[in-house]
C-alpha cells in the first residue's frame, strides 16, 4: 500500500511539472493519498530540538520541513513542492549563469597580462590601463543602450525564466518574411526590465562583450590615443556589438535563417566564436589598419622587424587565466545546468579543455618544425586560437572534433600571422586579429562542418526543431547559415567598424604623436611609468628615429 | 601632447551627452524624453565639435594619411559583398547554389577588407619615408 501512495505521489507531481504550469493548482481540495503522504513525511521531519543538537553527517539538514509552505492552515501541499522544484531549477541555473559571467569577468585580467606582457616596458601602464578602462567604458555603454539592442527581444529563455520582460524586437518584412533587426526594451535595465531574470542574463552578457571590446586594445596597443579608444569603446559597446549578437543571440534575422529560409537551424554559435571573438577581431582589423603600424616594425623595403615584449611570463600566466575563465565562457552559455539539455555543460568543458590542448600543440610545433624554436608567444597564441575556434562549436561536437578544430586552428594562427605582418603590412603586437578574427571566423564554420547532431537543448535550436548537424554529418544547408554568418561579419561588421573608427579618426585622430610614440605611452598618456624603477635599455636605432624622421 | 585636461572634458562631455540621448530614447513618449533626446544630442555634437578643436594639440603624427578613394573602395566592396549574399539567399532556393551565392559575397567581402584596405594603408606608410 506504501509503495502505491509513493508512487501515486510522484505521478501526480510528474504530471505536474510536464504540464509545465508556472502556477501549479494548490491543493485545497480534499485531501488526497498525495498530500497524506506529504504530511506523513512533514510529520517525520526532524524537529527543531534535534537540529539544535547539530548535524556533523549532513543526514538531517534539507528535509521536508525546508519547503516553504504557502498556506499554513493548510500545510505542505503538492503545489508547494512543485514550485520549490522549479524555483530550484531556475536557481541552479541563475547560480550557473552567474558563477559562469563571473568566471568571465576574470579574464580581462588574462587579456590585460597578456597584451601588456606583449608590448615593450614602455608602454606597460598605457596598455594595461586600456584593459582596465574598457572593461568601465563597456559596462557603461551597454547598461545605457547595448543590452536593449541585443537583448531586448530575446524573451523566452526558460532556463532562466522565460525573460519575459525582454518581448520587444523591431522587425522588418523583406522578401516575404519577417526578420529581427534589434531589441527596445532593457534601457538602463530600468520598467519592466527590473526582474531577476534579466539581471542574470545582463551579467552574462555584458562580460561577453567586453571580452570583445578588449580585443581591439591588442591589436592597437602601443600607438593607440586614450581618448578615441575610450569613446570607441564606448561606441562598439553601444552599437557595433549589441547589434551583431541580436542577430545571432536576440532572436534577430541570423538566428531566423532556419525558420526563414530552411538553412539548418540557422546561424548557431554557441559561446561566441563568431559574436565576441570574431567580433573584436575584424574591429581590430579595421582599427589597426587607420592608425597604422607603429615606428620601427617595418623597415623600408617592407620587410618587418620582431618587437618583442617585456615580459613573457605575464602573457603565459595570463593565458591560464584565460583558460580558466573560459571554463566560463563556454559551459556557461547553456544559460544553466539544470534543463533542456544542459547537462551537456561536461561534454562542453571537456571539448574547450581539449582544443586548448591541441592548439597549443597545433602553434608550437608549427614554430618548431618550421622556425626550430617553440616560440612561447605563439604557443600562447596557440592555446587562444584553440580556445577561440571551439566556443562556437563547443556545444554541437564530440571530442574527436574538438580536438581537431584546435589543431587546426593552432596551426591557423601562425600562418594567419605572418600573413597580417608580412603580406598586408598590418601591425597586430599580440595577433589579436589572427587569434580571435582568423580563428573566430573558422570557429563559425567549424560548426557547420563538424557539428554531430547529438546535443539536445530543449529539442530545438533557434526555434528550429531537432539538434544542430554540419556537412560531415548530412546537412550543408548548416554550413550555409554558418557562411552567412561569417559573411555578415567580414562584410557589414568590418566595413561598419572601419567607417565608424575612420569618423573618429576625422574628429579626434587616432594616434599618437610620433614623439609620444618613440617616447613610449606611459608617460604622456598616462602620467606615470608601469614600471619607474626599471632601468630602460637602449632601442635599436630603427625604432628610435625622431619624431622629424618619421613623419618626414 | 598626448593626455591633456582639454581632452578629459570634452570626454565627459561626449559620456554626458550620451547618456542623456540614452535617456531621451528610452522615455521617449514623454515630454522630458524627448528634451533629453535633443539636449543629449546637442552635447554630443558639442564634443564632438571640442575633439576637432583639440586635435591639433596632439602634434605630429607618424602617418602621413591614406588616400580617401582607395579606403571608399574598400569599405563599399565589404559591403557589397554582404548585400551579394543576401540577395544571393533570395536568388536560389537550393543549398548549393546558395552556397554559391555566400561564398561568392565572401570573397567580394575580403577584396576590401584585405585587398583594397591594406593596399590604401600601404601607399603612403611610415616606413616607406
Amino acid at each position: 500500500m506504501k509503495i502505491f501512495r509513493i508512487a501515486s505521489a510522484t505521478c501526480a507531481l510528474a504530471v505536474l511539472l510536464l504540464a509545465g504550469a508556472g502556477t501549479v493548482a494548490r491543493a485545497d481540495a480534499a485531501p488526497s493519498a498525495s498530500a497524506a503522504e506529504l504530511k506523513d513525511a512533514a510529520s517525520k521531519a526532524p524537529t527543531t530540538s534535534t537540529l539544535a543538537a547539530g548535524d556533523p553527517g549532513g543526514a538531517i539538514t534539507g528535509t521536508v520541513s525546508d519547503v516553504p509552505v504557502s498556506d499554513a492552515k493548510v500545510g505542505l501541499t503538492l503545489g508547494d513542492v512543485a514550485n520549490q522544484v522549479g524555483q530550484n531549477k531556475i536557481g541552479i541555473n541563475f547560480t550557473w549563469t552567474l558563477l559562469c559571467g563571473f568566471l568571465v569577468m576574470f579574464m580581462q585580467a588574462g587579456f590585460a597580462m597578456v597584451e601588456s606582457g606583449l608590448c615593450r616596458v614602455k608602454n606597460a601602464n598605457h596598455t594595461y590601463m586600456m584593459n582596465f578602462f574598457v572593461y568601465g567604458c563597456g559596462l557603461f555603454a551597454y547598461w545605457i543602450l547595448g543590452f536593449a539592442i541585443q537583448m531586448g527581444g530575446a524573451a523566452g529563455s526558460g532556463n532562466l525564466g522565460g525573460l519575459q520582460p525582454l518581448a520587444s524586437e523591431h522587425t522588418l518584412s523583406l522578401f516575404g518574411k519577417t526578420w529581427g533587426v534589434f531589441g527596445q526594451t532593457g534601457m538602463f535595465l530600468s520598467g519592466h526590465s527590473y526582474d531577476v531574470g534579466v539581471m542574470v542574463i545582463f551579467l552574462f552578457q555584458m562580460v561577453f562583450m567586453d571580452t570583445a571590446l578588449t580585443i581591439v586594445t591588442g591589436a592597437c596597443a602601443e600607438r593607440w590615443k586614450f581618448l578615441t579608444f575610450s569613446v570607441s569603446s564606448v561606441l562598439m559597446g553601444a552599437i557595433t556589438y549589441p547589434l551583431f549578437a541580436n542577430w545571432a543571440w536576440g532572436g534577430g534575422w541570423l538566428a531566423q535563417l532556419g525558420s526563414n529560409m530552411g538553412l539548418g537551424k540557422g546561424y548557431a554559435d554557441f559561446a561566441g566564436s563568431g559574436v565576441v571573438h570574431a567580433v573584436g577581431g575584424v574591429t581590430a582589423l579595421a582599427c589597426a589598419l587607420i592608425v597604422g603600424p607603429r615606428i620601427g616594425k617595418f623597415n623600408r623595403d617592407g620587410s618587418a622587424n620582431a618587437i618583442l615584449g617585456h615580459d613573457i611570463s605575464a602573457v603565459l600566466i595570463g593565458c591560464f587565466i584565460l583558460a580558466f575563465g573560459w571554463f566560463g565562457f563556454n559551459p556557461g552559455s547553456t544559460l544553466g545546468a539544470s534543463g533542456a539539455g544542459c547537462l551537456r555543460i561536461g561534454s562542453v568543458a571537456v571539448n574547450t579543455m581539449l582544443a586548448g590542448c591541441t592548439g597549443t600543440f597545433g602553434a608550437l610545433l608549427y614554430m618548431w618544425v618550421m622556425k626550430g624554436k617553440p616560440d612561447a608567444s605563439m604557443s600562447a597564441n596557440g592555446l587562444l586560437a584553440g580556445l577561440v575556434a571551439i566556443t562556437a562549436p563547443s556545444g554541437f561536437v564530440n571530442p574527436i572534433s574538438s580536438g581537431i578544430i584546435g589543431l587546426i586552428a593552432g596551426v591557423l594562427v601562425c600562418v594567419s600571422v605572418a600573413f597580417v605582418e608580412n603580406t598586408l603590412k598590418i601591425d597586430d603586437p599580440v595577433g589579436a586579429i589572427s587569434v580571435h578574427g582568423a580563428c573566430g571566423l573558422f570557429g563559425v564554420i567549424s560548426v557547420g562542418l563538424f557539428a554531430d547532431g547529438k546535443s539536445n537543448y530543449g529539442g530545438a535550436w533557434n526555434g528550429v526543431t531537432g539538434s544542430v548537424t554540419g556537412l560531415f554529418y548530412g546537412d550543408a544547408s548548416q554550413l550555409v547559415a554558418q557562411l552567412v554568418g561569417v559573411s555578415t561579419l567580414v562584410g557589414f561588421v568590418f566595413g561598419f567598424s572601419y567607417a565608424l573608427n575612420w569618423v573618429l579618426d576625422i574628429f579626434l585622430g587616432q594616434r599618437v604623436s610620433a614623439e609620444s610614440e618613440v617616447a613610449g605611452l606611459d608617460l604622456p598618456e598616462m602620467g606615470q611609468l608601469g614600471y619607474p624603477e626599471f632601468v630602460f635599455t637602449p632601442e635599436p636605432a630603427f625604432m628610435t628615429a625622431t619624431p622629424q624622421a618619421a613623419v618626414a | 601632447m598626448a593626455a591633456t585636461k582639454s581632452q578629459g572634458r570634452s570626454f565627459s562631455l561626449f559620456i554626458v551627452g550620451i547618456t542623456a540621448a540614452a535617456i531621451g530614447v528610452a522615455s521617449f513618449s514623454s515630454g522630458i524624453g524627448k528634451l533629453a533626446l535633443i539636449g543629449g544630442l546637442v552635447m554630443l555634437a558639442a564634443s564632438f565639435g571640442l575633439f576637432l578643436k583639440i586635435k591639433p594639440e596632439e602634434g605630429e603624427v607618424a602617418d602621413k594619411g591614406q588616400p580617401a578613394v582607395m579606403r571608399v573602395a574598400g569599405v563599399l566592396a565589404a559591403f557589397l559583398g554582404w548585400v551579394i549574399v543576401l540577395f544571393g539567399l533570395n536568388l536560389s532556393t537550393t543549398v548549393s547554389g546558395r552556397m554559391v551565392t555566400t561564398i561568392i559575397g565572401i570573397a567580394v567581402s575580403l577584396v576590401g577588407a584585405l585587398a583594397l584596405l591594406p593596399a590604401a594603408a600601404n601607399k603612403n606608410p611610415i616606413w616607406k619615408a
